[in-house]
């Protein structure tokens, strides 16, 4: 355990409650400003017919580089050649000297249609494989997936966690005047393009089952909420009220939807039922009332108003009962979003002429700012609720997406062609 | 006096320029006349989103085109709020006095806007406050409720490309659009 609970730059910061799930290499997330794991993850050996040994393990490795725990050892180094390790298993002595904690063996099979990849992951000190050997297998043109949910697999073993990596982010991409949905994968590869920026288009949100988005358009002329059924492309109009229909959150169960209207005069947040159709209003202050975002139970909604004089967040129960402000420093705090894990709000903070992402317990305690910049916005956890995205407009620059480690560490530019400009992201749950 | 007129026929030029560079849809036609018509929606499937979608860039047309070429007597269209405010002003108050009388029986859409900073939803509100504002006074002033729909831009249709504070003046605004 000694060797594997990693050296800590900063003792004091502690943000996770999690406890490690097994003994052994495991690393402890629950400080920030971790030393990365060391970990080899050579090129997975291809059976003959194959050829996607080494881009499988570049995804797997860049993966988990990203996430900020791992040190990628560089493979030049290596003493040990992927047929030897896959046949063979680990010399742990070789692993050791090129000072990998923990290595990785893969090895996969390309059929005319499908790509199957197998792997084991060793802890090099101890000797001994960390869980067992798995496969995963993906339609040919989805090998990227398969890769992704051996980085998962290798995320939950090693931190006790599950992972995030095979998973979507939809976003409103921007390029001139023109906007438009798109979704790529976490990574900010395989990026398609959902609508062809004809109207304005704002917002888009994953159900929480990852299979639809509330967005909202102006395509009627006036900002109106859709429902976007992704595997059969239907889409519908779910609300239709006069004036302002804005700020779609789904329910964790997926039931129900939390909205901003203005049909009674003011900007205001309803509750309404996806199924019947009944509408619930739960607020009635005379400011604004918007961003509604559910906890993880359902039971409450964490929101922005401005009833105090500036915007602020606020919760309340899921009937509107009990309208606490959990904020109380700063003159601008917004765009509040609610953790899947339910220990933290992560929202907007502005002051002093910059934005930036703060988290916050949902007491209203323990307030820390993990970004700052001239305008970071519209943040949006991981399904792991670990690593926040968001939205960094550079003055004059136009806008891109960015991650957080809820540590306030391993900042990450979200790849994406440099002549476009996204905003709103909506992360997915980790896809089936 | 001439150097001043030139200057604001440059800046509109400019500011035209920009507009229609951005969003080149034609002002008339089945599409915009779409756009602006509620019931121009069915909603229950994909078409809706299809058919309307070459609707939304119109807008920015309209937009363009009010600030020139207004006929004689015309009231100018448009007023300013203050930072995270939807307050009408003394100044606007008269500005929208004279749009009240020159409306008569005439519909508008009272679009809100906001400067780029602050959060996207906040500020879509916030527009909405400010086109609201904007519709209570007409209607204080006469003109029929029924006359005057609302729309909300938030930030994302700004009237100048700045991010000074001159820039955000600009930016909060309603627009009468009749």
């Amino acid at each position: 355990m000694t060797h594997f609970t990693l050296r800590l730059l900063l003792t004091c910061l502690l943000i996770l409650s999690c406890a490690p799930a097994h003994a052994g290499l495991q690393i402890d997330i629950s400080k920030g400003g971790l030393q990365p794991l060391p970990i080899a993850i050579p090129q997975f050996l291809d059976q003959p017919g194959g050829a996607s040994g080494g881009r499988i393990a570049d995804v797997v490795a860049a993966d988990l580089e990203r996430s900020g725990l791992f040190q990628i050892l560089e493979r030049k180094g290596f003493l040990q050649d992927p047929a030897s390790l896959w046949q063979q298993g680990p010399n742990f002595k070789d692993w050791r000297i090129v000072g990998a904690e923990a290595v990785v063996s893969g090895s996969v099979t390309d059929t005319g249609t499908e790509v199957t990849a197998d792997f084991f992951l060793y802890d090099v000190y101890k000797g001994t494989p960390v869980g067992k050997g798995q496969r995963f297998s993906a339609p040919k043109k989805d090998w990227h997936m398969v890769a992704h949910r051996i980085a998962d697999e290798i995320y939950a073993r090693l931190t006790g966690e599950s992972g995030y990596f095979s998973s979507r982010i939809v976003f409103v991409a921007q390029r001139g005047d023109k906007k438009w949905l798109s979704i790529m994968d976490q990574d900010g590869l395989n990026r398609v393009d959902m609508t062809e920026g004809r109207s304005l288009v704002l917002t888009p949100r994953f159900s929480p089952n990852g299979d639809n988005l509330f967005f909202l358009s102006y395509v009627s002329g006036e900002p109106r909420i859709y429902k976007w059924e992704l595997y059969t492309g239907k889409k519908s109009l779910v609300d239709d009220y006069p004036g302002l229909n804005s700020a779609p959150s789904w329910s964790p169960d997926g039931s129900r939807m939390a909205l901003t209207l203005n049909k009674d005069g003011n900007p205001e947040i309803y509750v309404k039922d996806l199924a019947s159709g009944h509408l619930t209003r739960l607020t009635h202050s005379t400011g604004i009332d918007t961003s509604p975002s559910w906890s993880p139970d359902g039971r409450r909604i964490v929101f922005n108003s401005d009833r105090g004089g500036t915007p602020q967040i606020y919760t309340m129960n899921a009937d509107g009962s009990s309208q606490t402000r959990i904020t109380f420093e700063g003159n601008y705090n917004a765009a509040p979003s609610w953790s899947p894990r339910g220990d933290l709000i992560a929202y907007v903070k502005g002051g002093g002429g910059a934005f930036g992402i703060a988290v916050i317990n949902p007491q209203g305690n323990q307030g820390r700012n993990l970004t700052s910049s001239w305008m970071d916005e519209s943040p949006a956890w991981a399904p792991n609720g670990r690593v926040i995205a968001f939205t960094r407009e550079i003055q004059g620059k136009g806008s891109r997406l960015y991650t957080i480690d809820l540590t306030g560490y391993n900042e990450r530019a979200v790849p994406m062609d440099p002549d476009i400009n996204a905003s709103d992201p909506s992360w997915s749950p980790l896809l089936k | 006096m001439m150097t001043k007129r030139f200057h604001f026929l440059a800046v509109t030029l400019l500011t035209l320029g920009l507009l229609s560079a951005c969003g080149s849809v034609p002002e008339a036609g089945p599409d915009g006349g779409q756009a602006g018509a509620a019931s121009g929606r069915t909603g229950d499937d994909g078409r809706a989103l299809g058919r309307a979608d070459g609707s939304a860039g119109s807008l920015d047309g309209r937009t363009a085109g009010m600030a020139d070429g207004k006929m004689a007597g015309e009231p100018e269209h448009r007023i300013y709020f203050a930072l995270n405010s939807d307050e009408i002003t003394p100044n606007s108050a008269s500005v929208l006095t004279h749009n009240a009388r020159w409306l008569g029986k005439r519909n508008v859409t009272i679009e809100g806007h906001c400067d780029e900073r602050g959060t996207r939803e906040y500020n879509l509100a916030l527009g909405q406050k400010r086109a609201d504002s904007v519709k209570q006074f007409l209607i204080s002033q006469g003109v029929e409720p029924s006359r005057i729909r609302t729309v909300s831009y938030g930030k994302e249709r700004p009237l100048v490309n700045g991010h000074s504070e001159a820039a955000w003046n600009k930016n909060r605004r309603a627009d009468l659009v009749p």
